[in-house]
């Protein structure tokens, strides 16, 4: 089956069985494997994508439903010049990433967090991210980096 | 196997009866998963959601309809719904699972957990289903009559849930859940409660009580909404109400909870959301 989408920004044309998950036609036919399976089952958010801006489990989707959608991954968050994003910014500056598998995920829930509301409450970021597991981290460093990037707007205004 | 998209349920009807092993699909949170369990399988998946008229939440002079493909997050964030469709909707899963799990899906799938599935009974939702013959309209409390099963017919499409808008003008109502964890956990217990008070003291004029995860189906606890109806509540009342919902329940024990840790925690979790109503 033919799909025709934009992903990052670029128009993508992928003729694939009609059940390949979208996480697959993702990794293995677009080769951009910075989005993680970890549970397979919509559970874990390692494979969040953004599919018309909002968060979702691509290991959820079969690659038809990406028909014609605009879909971000963690590789499309990077500025033109390949420079970090803020966000990306802050999760280093804050130590918000150890084994970094659940981190593309978490960046992305938080960046669609960040777009609708800039100024989140700690509650409000928790649970943006409630559906990013971390093993690694405990949170914290996490929630901090968000934040920080907030607050960095904040100053700016 | 073929993936379609109809734009018209007339077409999604069309579809289902082309191919005997068709099943619809609309967010998919449920079903990608039994599929890749092997409880199910297809050789055509008719996806609903990119059906417009299946999308919308309207209201009218006597009622409120929604959608059956409105996805959880889009009732979690509304900002005139009953309160207990919106907790329900928002306890459900993670904002990834929100994002694309719908209303109708959480019906369908009919899981006696299922945390919308309360706030819809107590709220005294229709679901109306369509097939080619016609159209027909359920309560939804008459839906349910297994684990995961319904009386839906393999060319029905649930379309929309309709609500009498005296559930959104009295919009005093409460739903409370309890899982292993805080977030993207299933209901070891789950409550919805939908009151019309009566004057300024805690009197009850009419109620409606449906409890999950305790009984095969959602369950609709009549005795509660006759013992309570007209009284003026206190403590009191509310520890006697406990005792008629552990007659009414039949939880058991499995994977999420025992029966008697279920026994337990209803009737906090009654009076909980009873308190928010009567704060």
């Amino acid at each position: 089956m033919i799909i025709e989408f934009t992903c990052n920004g670029e128009m993508k044309r992928a003729d694939v069985p009609a059940d390949m998950r979208a996480i697959d036609l993702i990794r293995d036919v677009l080769g951009l494997t910075g989005t993680k399976e970890g549970c397979g089952r919509g559970e874990c958010g390692a494979c969040t994508i953004l599919l018309d801006g909002k968060p979702v489990s691509s290991c959820l989707l079969y690659a038809p439903k990406l028909n014609g959608r605009k879909v971000q991954t963690i590789e499309g968050i990077t500025e033109k010049d390949g420079k970090l994003s803020p966000i990306q910014e802050a999760f280093i500056e804050e130590g918000a990433v150890q084994c970094g598998f659940c981190t593309p995920g978490m960046i992305l829930s938080s960046k669609a967090l960040l777009e609708k509301n800039p100024y989140p409450s700690d509650e409000e970021i928790e649970e943006a991210i409630s559906g990013n597991i971390c093993r690694c981290t405990g949170y914290t460093k996490i929630i901090k980096a968000i934040k920080s990037v907030s607050d960095k707007m904040d100053m700016g205004n | 196997m073929r993936y379609l998209f109809p734009i018209t349920i007339k077409e999604a009807l069309e579809y289902v009866s082309s191919e005997k092993d068709s099943k619809f699909i609309a967010g998919g949170t449920d079903l990608i998963n039994q599929i890749s369990d092997g409880f199910i399988t297809s050789q055509m998946l008719i996806d609903l959601s990119q059906i417009e008229k299946l999308k919308k939440i309207e209201r009218t002079e006597e009622e409120f309809k929604i959608g059956a493909a409105v996805t959880l997050e889009d009732i979690a964030s509304s900002k005139f719904l009953p309160q207990c469709l919106i907790q329900g909707a928002k306890s459900i899963g993670s904002p990834q699972i929100r994002n694309l799990g719908t209303i109708g899906g959480n019906i369908c799938n009919a899981s006696p957990c299922g945390d919308i599935l309360t706030p819809i009974i107590v709220l005294g939702g229709k679901l109306v289903l369509i097939s080619s013959y016609g159209k027909r309209e359920i309560s939804a409390e008459d839906f349910f009559i297994g684990p995961k099963k319904t009386i839906i017919t393999g060319n029905e499409i649930l379309t929309e849930i309709v609500f009498k808008k005296l559930f959104l003008s009295e919009r005093n109502s409460s739903f409370r859940k309890i899982g292993k964890r805080n977030g993207q956990t299933i209901s070891q217990v789950n409550v919805a409660i939908w009151v019309k008070k009566r004057g300024k003291d805690n009197e009850v004029e009419d109620i409606r009580v449906a409890v999950g995860s305790v009984a095969p189906i959602p369950l609709r606890l009549e005795k509660v909404e006759i013992f309570l109806k007209g009284r003026t509540i206190d403590q009191e009342i509310l520890k006697d109400a406990m005792k008629v919902i552990d007659e009414q329940i039949k939880p058991i024990s499995d994977v999420r909870a025992s029966e008697n840790y279920r026994r337990m925690v209803i009737g906090s979790l009654f009076q909980d959301a009873f308190k928010e109503i009567y704060k």
